[in-house]
C-alpha cells in the first residue's frame, strides 16, 4: 500500500518571532523522489523534521494517509516513515549488520531481542542498499560512500514506506553522490516515497520527480517537476544572487549554476 | 544467531568465574576458612558463639561479599548507562558530583550530629549514610533544574553542571576538613576511601532492595542506548523518546549511584574501567554488555576486596584497591584497544 504524507500550512520558529517556516505545502507519496532545495538557511532540514514528526508544527497540519500524524505513536510513525539526518556519528563501534540491525527497533521489543525474520529484513537490507561486501566490517572504519549506503540499509530495516533523508550525500565524492541517487532512484520504483533535502541542483534535477524550492524568506517559492522549479527567475530570487541555467549536454537535465560576484579590479 | 551463542557462552563463563570468586571470598580473609569446618558446626546445630567458622562466614564473610557484589554490580551497571548517555567516553557514576556530594554530606552530617549531640536511623540508614544520600539528592535536583531550563535536557549541560557542582562539594569537603577536630578526620578520611565492611545484614537489604529496581529499569533501556549511541536524532527517527531516556537514566542512575555511595562510600574506578573492559570482550551491544557489566562489576569489587583484606596489612579500604587495580588495567586497555571510536 503505498503512503501519503501531506503537509499543509506547515509553520515553525526556534525562538518566538523568528520563523524558520511560514506557510509551506509539501506532499510526499510513494513511488517518487521529491526533492527539497534552497539556499542555506532557508528550514530545509527543519521542513523535514517537521514532517516526520520530530519538530511539531506551530500551525497547519502534518497527515500521514489522512490521519494526523501526531496521533501515532513514535513507533507506528517509525514503521511508516524513516528519517536519515545529516550527521550521524556513533560513539560505540558495531559491525555493519549490527548497525542495520539497529533498524529493527520500531518492530522489536524494549529488549531489542531479534527474531529469525529480523535477521532476514536486515539480510534484505544489506542486499536493496548495496552493501553486502560491507557486512562484517566495522562501521567506524567504512568511507563516507560506505556509511551512506549502510545508514541507509538501517532505515530500510525499519520496513518504512517514505524515507526523510537530510543531505544525504553532501559529504559523498561525485561519484557516491551519483550512485546514492541511482540507489534512491530504484528504490523509488519499488515503491517507496522519498523526500530528500539537497544542495546539489543538478542532481536534483537528474533524480527527483518534484522539487520543493524554499525561499531565505521561509516560504515555499514554489514547487513542481525540476524544468518548472529551476528556472533562472525562480532560483535568483530563492538565492538572492544570479543564478543561470542551462541544458546539461549529456542528461538533458536542467543544468545550474552561480555568476561569482564580480572580481575587484 | 552465531554472534548470540558466542555472547551467552560469555555470560555463563564469566558468572561462573564470578561464582568462584564469591566461594572464594567467603573462605579468603584475615582467617582462612573452611567450608567443611562450617557444615561440620552447622550439623552440630551448635549456637553461634560456639560456632567460630560459621559464624564468621554468615555474620561477617556473606554480608560483605554480598555488599561488595550488589555495590561493584551497581556501580559498573551506573557507569555503563552515563558513558552511553552523555556519549562520553570518560563518564563515571561519579561524573555528575554524585560521589562529591555525597562525601560533602556525610562530612556534614558528622559534624552536624557531633555538634548537637544527637543520632537516629532513617530506614537503617545511620545519620552520615542519611546526610550522604541527602546530599546527593540535592546534587542531582540541582543538576536536573540546570539541565532542564531550556525545555528539553542537554547532556552537555547535565556534564557541565555535575562537574562544576561536583568542584563545590569538593570545595565543602575541604573546608570541613579545615575545620574539623583531628578525631572526626581520621574516621572521615577512612569513609571517603571506601569500604564493603559491613557487619549484619541490614546494609545488603538496604542495598538489595535499593539497588534491584534500579538496575531492573536501566537494563530494561538496553536497546534504547543501542540507539542512542548513533546519535540523538536517529534515534527520535526511530521512535525512541531520548528525553525520556536520559531523564531516565539520570535520575535512577544517581539515585543508585547515591544509595550505594551512601553505603559503602565512594570506591572509585569500578565505574570507570569495567564498562570498558567488557566492550572490549563482547562488542558495544547494551544488551550483552549491561548484564555482563553487572556481573563483572561485582566479581571485580568482590576480588578487590579479598586483596584488601588478605594481602595488603590489615583491613585495607577497598576503594584503594580498585584504584591500583583499576587504574594500571584502564591504562592496559587504553594502550591495546583505539578508543578513537569516541569522537567526544
Amino acid at each position: 500500500m503505498t503512503h501519503c504524507l501531506e503537509g499543509k500550512h506547515l509553520a515553525f520558529a526556534y525562538e518566538p518571532g523568528q520563523d524558520i517556516l511560514t506557510d509551506v505545502d509539501i506532499a510526499v507519496r510513494g513511488g517518487e523522489v521529491v526533492g527539497i532545495v534552497g539556499p542555506n538557511g532557508a528550514g530545509k532540514s527543519t521542513l523535514l523534521r517537521v514532517l516526520c514528526g520530530l519538530l511539531r508544527t506551530h500551525s497547519g497540519q502534518v497527515r500521514l494517509d489522512d490521519k494526523v500524524l501526531a496521533s501515532f505513536s513514535s513507533i507506528q510513525r517509525a514503521r511508516v516513515i524513516a528519517f536519515l539526518p545529516q550527521t550521524v556519528n556513533p560513539v560505540f563501534s558495531l559491525t555493519v549488520f549490527e548497525v542495520i540491525c539497529l533498524g529493527r527497533y520500531p518492530h522489536v521489543g524494549a529488549l531489542g531481542g531479534l527474531g529469525r525474520h529480523d535477521l532476514e529484513v536486515a539480510e534484505r537490507c544489506l542486499r536493496e542498499a548495496n552493501a553486502e561486501e560491507l557486512r562484517d566490517r566495522d562501521f567506524m572504519t567504512l568511507s563516507g560512500g560506505e556509511r551512506q549506503r549502510v545508514l541507509l540499509a538501517s532505515i530500510l530495516a525499519q520496513e518504512p514506506s517514505l524515507l526523510l533523508l537530510d543531505e544525504p550525500t553532501s559529504a559523498l565524492d561525485i561519484h557516491h553522490q551519483t550512485e546514492f541517487f541511482a540507489l534512491l532512484r530504484r528504490l523509488c520504483r519499488k515503491g517507496y516515497g522519498i523526500g530528500v533535502v539537497t544542495h546539489d541542483l543538478n542532481l536534483a534535477a537528474r533524480f527527483c520527480d518534484r522539487l520543493i524550492l524554499l525561499s531565505i524568506q521561509r516560504r515555499l517559492l514554489a514547487q513542481g517537476t525540476p524544468i518548472d522549479v529551476l528556472t533562472e527567475d525562480l532560483l535568483s530570487q530563492a538565492y538572492s544572487a544570479r543564478i543561470r541555467v542551462g541544458v546539461h549536454p549529456l542528461t538533458n537535465t536542467p543544468l545550474v549554476t552561480a555568476d561569482a560576484p564580480e572580481e575587484e579590479p | 544467531m552465531r554472534e548470540r551463542r558466542a555472547s551467552s557462552a560469555l555470560v555463563v563463563g564469566v558468572a561462573l568465574v564470578s561464582v568462584g570468586i564469591v566461594i572464594a571470598s567467603l573462605t579468603i580473609g584475615t582467617e582462612t576458612l573452611s567450608f567443611r569446618q562450617a557444615w561440620v558446626e552447622w550439623r552440630q546445630d551448635l549456637p553461634m558463639h560456639q560456632a567460630p567458622t560459621l559464624s564468621i562466614i554468615v555474620q561477617q564473610r556473606l554480608p560483605r561479599t554480598l555488599a561488595a557484589l550488589i555495590a561493584g554490580a551497581g556501580l559498573a551497571l551506573a557507569g555503563c548507562v552515563f558513558q552511553a548517555m552523555l556519549r562520553n567516553p570518560l563518564a563515571t557514576p561519579y561524573t555528575l558530583g554524585i560521589a562529591s556530594a555525597g562525601a560533602l554530606g556525610a562530612w556534614v552530617g558528622t559534624i552536624v550530629l557531633k555538634a548537637l549531640n544527637i543520632s537516629f536511623s532513617f530506614l537503617s540508614f545511620s545519620p552520615i549514610e542519611a546526610f550522604s544520600f541527602l546530599f546527593a539528592g540535592l546534587d542531582m535536583l540541582l543538576i536536573y533544574l540546570l539541565a532542564t531550563r531550556h525545555t528539553r535536557m542537554a547532556p552537555s549541560v547535565l556534564l557541565l553542571a555535575g562537574v562544576t557542582l561536583g568542584m563545590l562539594a569538593n570545595a565543602g569537603i575541604m573546608l570541613m576538613r579545615y575545620l574539623a577536630h583531628p578525631e572526626l578526620l581520621v574516621s572521615m578520611e577512612r569513609w571517603l576511601m571506601g569500604g564493603v565492611d559491613v557487619l549484619g545484614y541490614e546494609p545488603v537489604t538496604t542495598l538489595l532492595v535499593g539497588v534491584t529496581p534500579c538496575a531492573l529499569v536501566l537494563l530494561a533501556q538496553a536497546a534504547k542506548f543501542d540507539q542512542l549511541g548513533f546519535g540523538a536524532e536517529l534515534a527520535a527517527g526511530r521512535g525512541v523518546n531520548v528525553n525520556r531516556l536520559q531523564l531516565v537514566t539520570f535520575g535512577i542512575g544517581s539515585l543508585m549511584t547515591a544509595i550505594i555511595v551512601s553505603k559503602v562510600g565512594p570506591i572509585g574506578f569500578i565505574g570507570l574501567i569495567v564498562p570498558h573492559a567488557v566492550r572490549g570482550i563482547a562488542g558495544s551491544l547494551h544488551r550483552v554488555v549491561m548484564p555482563l557489566s553487572v556481573i563483572v562489576g561485582g566479581a571485580f569489587l568482590c576480588c578487590c576486596d579479598i586483596v584488601a583484606r588478605k594481602l595488603l596489612p590489615g583491613e585495607t579500604p577497598v576503594g584503594i584497591v580498585t584504584s591500583l587495580i583499576g587504574g594500571p588495567f584502564f591504562l592496559y586497555l587504553l594502550m591495546r584497544r583505539k578508543f578513537t571510536d569516541w569522537e567526544v
